[in-house]
């Protein structure tokens, strides 16, 4: 059973091969049917990479202890669910994860894509299938996930518990899919340059894609932040770790392609920025995979060192190479065909918003890699913490808040003082007022924070203010009723206002990052069983130890009374555990989440003798409307990614176009 | 706790290898956080300046232990690079758009390929070229 895995990889490597040769030569040669045999060793090489990860899954789940890979990564007590997760869990099993979700969108595209443009397709195949080369070759060739023990293992090491989570089961996917998602708007970016149709047929064909790759970047973040939060029980979400670095810059440059192919397809500008915007995006997820499993920057969610960091380094090189003299040759097709009339533009507008998203992009870049410059240069190993990318992002990321608020109602080409004055004074007039409020109610201490608040009612303000004015016209033109009204009003534009409804959860999001990241109280004490200790407003009292156990782990359980006022309001069990294969304890958070705040407790230590008990415990304001505000983002991009008739039409006819052009193609 | 003990603590870099400050590492059984934190505590009760007790880390641990880059020296780049970089791409912005918005060439109708037959007679060969 095994081997039909190993052999599986090893078929799929040679098809992938096949499907690259066939799609370029196809082309060259404008043979369609060479073209449909490399489409069908694209479908194989998926087929085949199912039946890999079949097996892979299978061995798992039966617990081959003589498979290397189960045998490290799994173990006969681990509860079903993280079983199957291993499959993610590990170096080489992830490599093949990888590549199933690759060669699975690949499958989606060619079939999206049979009887539409095909000039682009060979190249998008050609692009795809060589990705897809690079990983079945580390796959096959450098981290076998179907190599045999020597001798069979009687049992598994277990999965490491960090990642025996519910968070865990579900961030890495999704974090996954946005990085491979990534690669199909490359794909077509790469085959426009090729063929030289520069048009927007591959920026519309692969709008859905790019939101549905940014959509679980988003997640992935999201979910990654709230796995920390949970599970790695230091009070916080984000610790600017190399790792939860390689998910954000490409998040960044993914977030800076989708705003600014806007301004193409609204007034074909450019052309040669969104190229660049693709292609760094990519080259982000690449680098991002790169720098969890090279061992080059340490981590503590990295995987162990491998060796796999030349064969990333290579990769990124020769995708580079190829896209930046494809970028060169091509140069005079990407001339802009419009100019810009104004700054004070929505044009322009989307230049800064895309000069801070690269921008942060740079600077977490430069934070992340900088450790490794220094001892180049100086020969002296430095630490980039927390402290760095703070300073750093803090200022640009608000620059960026700001930027959401002009960005989608300042005017195309060119704004006129009354168009900034109708748009604009309300919005200004609630930021004010909502900073000189908080100055007053003496928030002082933490001026970013109130700096961040006062933007956000800034962008909320022009955002309820789109809503509004686009409802009262509707009602007035259409003699409809405000619910009816509102309703159609998304309806007829999803794409604008599910873009202010991501926009509301982005704003949530900066609120509860910058209230928790100013505004925490922590407190940390030692105490006995029947001591009440103060924090923010909570009587947090120890009631005792509870022990539980079981073949897998073991727990402790600290029993803690929470009152507020004088009136208990609940009752905590901030954990200890042990896990027995991996010999490894683990801490539990507990945690109380309100719209105001979570009181989150962590159970320090614990000496049996003295019965003494160290309990952590943080205040952390609004932290929910981070999640909430995910949510919101989760709904935005629903209501703009479905179609409307507008835009079918539009892509309709974009296609068409370049259909006549083929005519010669298919004679 | 003074503030200042927490201040210095997030400012240096826990050493058991998990990448957080000494502050937030709470990795159980974690060798390295509580020596550090009483070490900043005795360091804080001679009575020394954040800046000065982060000197005596670094002279002890080397710079490593420092969790931000000093504001010296060669490590000054990383600070100034990334403002530097957004400033200087905004410029690039400015003088691009600027550079576009002077008049292209008109081309299009008003110059009708006809008035020049020269242009006619390469416009002949290349759609004979296209046909063939």
């Amino acid at each position: 059973m095994i081997e039909l895995g190993a052999l599986a990889l090893r078929l799929a490597l040679v098809a992938a091969v096949y499907a690259v040769l066939a799609a370029v030569a196809g082309a060259r040669l404008r043979r369609t049917d060479v073209v449909a045999s490399s489409r069908a060793a694209a479908y194989a090489v998926n087929g085949l990479v199912v039946v890999a990860t079949a097996v892979l899954l299978r061995a798992l789940l039966q617990h081959d202890f003589s498979l290397e890979y189960v045998a490290a990564y799994s173990s006969s007590t681990l509860p079903t669910q993280y079983v199957a997760a291993a499959l993610w869990g590990g170096q080489q099993g992830s490599l093949l994860f990888w590549t199933l979700l690759l060669t699975t969108m690949s499958t989606l595209v060619h079939l999206q894509n049979r009887d539409r443009n095909q000039a682009l397709m060979p190249y998008v195949t050609t692009t795809l299938m060589t990705t897809a080369i690079f990983f079945l070759a580390l796959t096959v060739f450098v981290t076998d996930p179907f190599e045999r023990l020597p001798v069979p293992a009687r049992e598994g090491a277990d999965l490491n518990p960090l990642l025996q989570n519910y968070w865990m089961m579900i961030h890495p996917p999704s974090l996954y899919l946005g990085y491979v998602g990534c690669s199909v708007p490359f794909a077509f970016g790469m085959a426009a340059l090729v063929t030289g149709r520069l048009g927007d047929v591959w920026i519309r064909t692969t709008r859905r894609w790019t939101l549905f790759a940014w959509f679980f970047l988003t997640i992935g973040n999201l979910l990654g932040a709230r796995w920390a939060y949970e599970v790695l029980g230091w009070g916080g979400y984000w610790a600017w770790d190399p790792v939860e670095n390689a998910a954000f810059m490409p998040w960044l440059a993914c977030t800076a392609f989708l705003h600014s192919v806007m301004i193409q397809e609204k007034r074909n500008m450019l052309k040669m920025w969104n190229m660049v915007l693709v292609l760094l995006t990519f080259t982000l997820t690449i680098f991002g995979t790169f720098l969890t499993r090279s061992g080059v920057v340490s981590s503590v969610h990295s995987f162990t060192q491998s060796g796999l960091g030349p064969f990333f380094i290579g990769f990124l090189a020769v995708v580079i190479a190829v896209s930046v003299a494809l970028l060169y040759l091509r140069r005079p097709l990407l001339r802009s065909e419009n100019e810009i009339d104004s700054f004070l533009s929505r044009e322009g507008a989307f230049l800064f918003n895309n000069l801070l998203l690269v921008g942060i992009a740079f600077a977490t870049f430069w934070g992340t890699v900088f450790p490794v410059i220094s001892e180049a240069v100086r020969g002296i190993k430095i630490t980039v913490g927390p402290p760095f990318f703070n300073k750093v992002n803090t200022p640009l990321g608000l620059a960026l808040l700001f930027m959401i608020g002009v960005g989608p109602v300042i005017a195309w080409r060119r704004s006129t003082a009354r168009n900034l004055r109708r748009n604009f004074t309300i919005p200004v007039v609630a930021g004010v007022l909502t900073g000189v409020a908080l100055l007053g109610t003496g928030l002082v201490g933490n001026y970013y924070a109130i700096v961040c608040f006062s933007l956000a009612a800034f962008v909320i303000a022009t955002i309820v203010l789109e809503f509004y004015r686009g409802t009262r016209a509707r009602q007035a033109l259409m003699g409809e009723p405000p619910a009816t009204a509102l309703v159609h009003l998304v309806n007829k534009n999803r794409r604008r206002y599910g873009g202010y409804i991501i926009h509301v959860g982005v704003v949530l999001a900066f609120v509860g990052i910058a209230a928790s990241a100013a505004f925490r109280v922590e407190e940390q004490r030692t105490m006995r069983a029947g001591d009440t200790v103060e924090v923010g407003g909570f009587a947090l009292t120890y009631k005792g130890m509870r022990q539980a156990d079981n073949p897998h782990v073991a727990s402790m359980l600290a029993e803690i009374e929470v009152a507020r006022g004088g009136r208990v309001i609940a009752t905590m069990f901030p954990e200890k555990r042990f896990y027995k294969r991996q010999q490894q304890p683990t801490t539990e958070v507990a945690m109380r989440t309100t719209w105001r705040e979570d009181l989150y407790l962590v159970l320090g230590s614990y000496d049996q003798e003295s019965g003494l008990m160290t309990l952590q415990a943080f205040i952390n304001p609004l932290v929910i409307w981070i999640w909430i505000g995910g949510i919101v983002m989760v709904l935005g991009t629903v209501v703009s990614v479905l179609p409307t008739a507008a835009e079918q039409r539009a892509l309709a006819a974009a296609l068409a176009v370049e259909e006549r052009g083929l005519a010669v193609w298919s004679e | 706790m003074s503030a200042s003990q927490t201040d210095v603590e997030e400012s240096l870099t826990c050493q058991c290898g998990c990448g957080l400050t000494v502050h937030a590492c709470n990795h159980l059984q974690c060798p390295s956080r509580g020596p550090l934190q009483n070490e900043i505590a005795e360091q804080l009760a001679l009575g020394k300046t954040k800046p000065e007790v982060l000197s005596y880390f670094a002279g002890k641990y080397g710079e490593k232990i420092l969790a931000a880059p000093t504001t010296t020296g060669f490590n000054l780049i990383a600070w100034i690079m990334p403002f530097a970089v957004v400033f200087l791409a905004a410029v690039l912005i400015v003088v691009l758009t600027r550079r576009w918005r002077r008049p292209a060439p008109v081309v299009g109708p008003s110059t009708p390929a006809d008035d020049d037959p020269e242009l006619r007679a390469r416009l002949d060969a290349e759609l004979r070229g296209f046909d063939a």
